[in-house]
């Protein structure tokens, strides 16, 4: 099972790249851990994540080929 | 999600003044309207330890950000008489003092228009996954937050 981390605004900075594709996490606090592990400065930054396009506030059950992204603050307009 | 028009808000580069007087004008066949609200956004050129942001590069994600503001423009229409509204934000570099963000609010009366823009500017800021990274002259950049 794989799913597809997409990174926005102050996070690409951080990971270097915008898309990361991670495997074998069955739900997003396991993913969040994998991520911090790779990307240690992570854990010191503000974002939320939303998956397949929704924002989740708890833990959640991720499904093959999920779409997760890392939302920083918003600085629109 | 169900299959509907989502209308794309984002162009590259600033908005010109050219392109917001014609939308004004392309409304004067809708004559029930007797008033428009409009809000502009201006990228300001910060001073941050004597450097001067020279201008902002948006990026967004797009997808999530167009249906967000499906949401909430009909959340809008819901709350507030308007005969129409249109959003336009700009993505990619934006020079300091060109428009980055235009917001037109048309209806009958006056107050619902004033309103129902000022409350879609707030939720456009506070909803909408954009990112500004504001570039210095020197090349170097800080990431911008909504305040």
């Amino acid at each position: 099972m794989q799913v597809n981390v997409i990174a926005f605004g102050q996070i690409t900075d951080i990971t270097g790249r915008s898309t990361i594709t991670v495997n074998d996490v069955t739900d997003t606090n396991e993913l969040i851990q994998k991520l911090h592990s790779l990307y240690p400065a992570l854990a010191n930054t503000k974002y939320v994540i939303a998956v397949d396009k929704q924002i989740i506030n708890e833990n959640m059950l991720l499904e093959n080929n999920n779409t997760v992204a890392l939302l920083p603050p918003y600085a629109g307009g | 999600m169900t299959e509907k028009k989502l209308k794309n808000i984002f162009s590259q580069g600033a908005i010109p003044a050219s392109f917001i007087a014609e939308s004004i004008q392309k409304h004067s066949s809708k004559t029930g309207i007797g008033a428009h609200s409009i809000f502009l956004g201006q990228v300001r050129s910060d001073a941050i330890n004597d450097k001067k942001v020279a201008a902002i590069e948006y990026t967004s994600y797009e997808e999530m950000a167009l249906e967000k503001m499906y949401k909430i423009r009909e959340a809008i229409f819901e709350k507030y008489d308007l005969t129409c509204m249109h959003v336009h934000h700009s993505l990619g570099r934006v020079e300091a003092g060109e428009i980055s963000l235009f917001v037109f609010t048309s209806s009958p009366h006056r107050n619902a228009a004033i309103e129902a823009c000022n409350e879609t500017v707030e939720r456009i800021k506070a909803e909408l996954p954009v990112w500004g990274k504001e570039l210095f002259a020197d090349e170097t950049y800080q990431w911008k937050e909504n305040t």
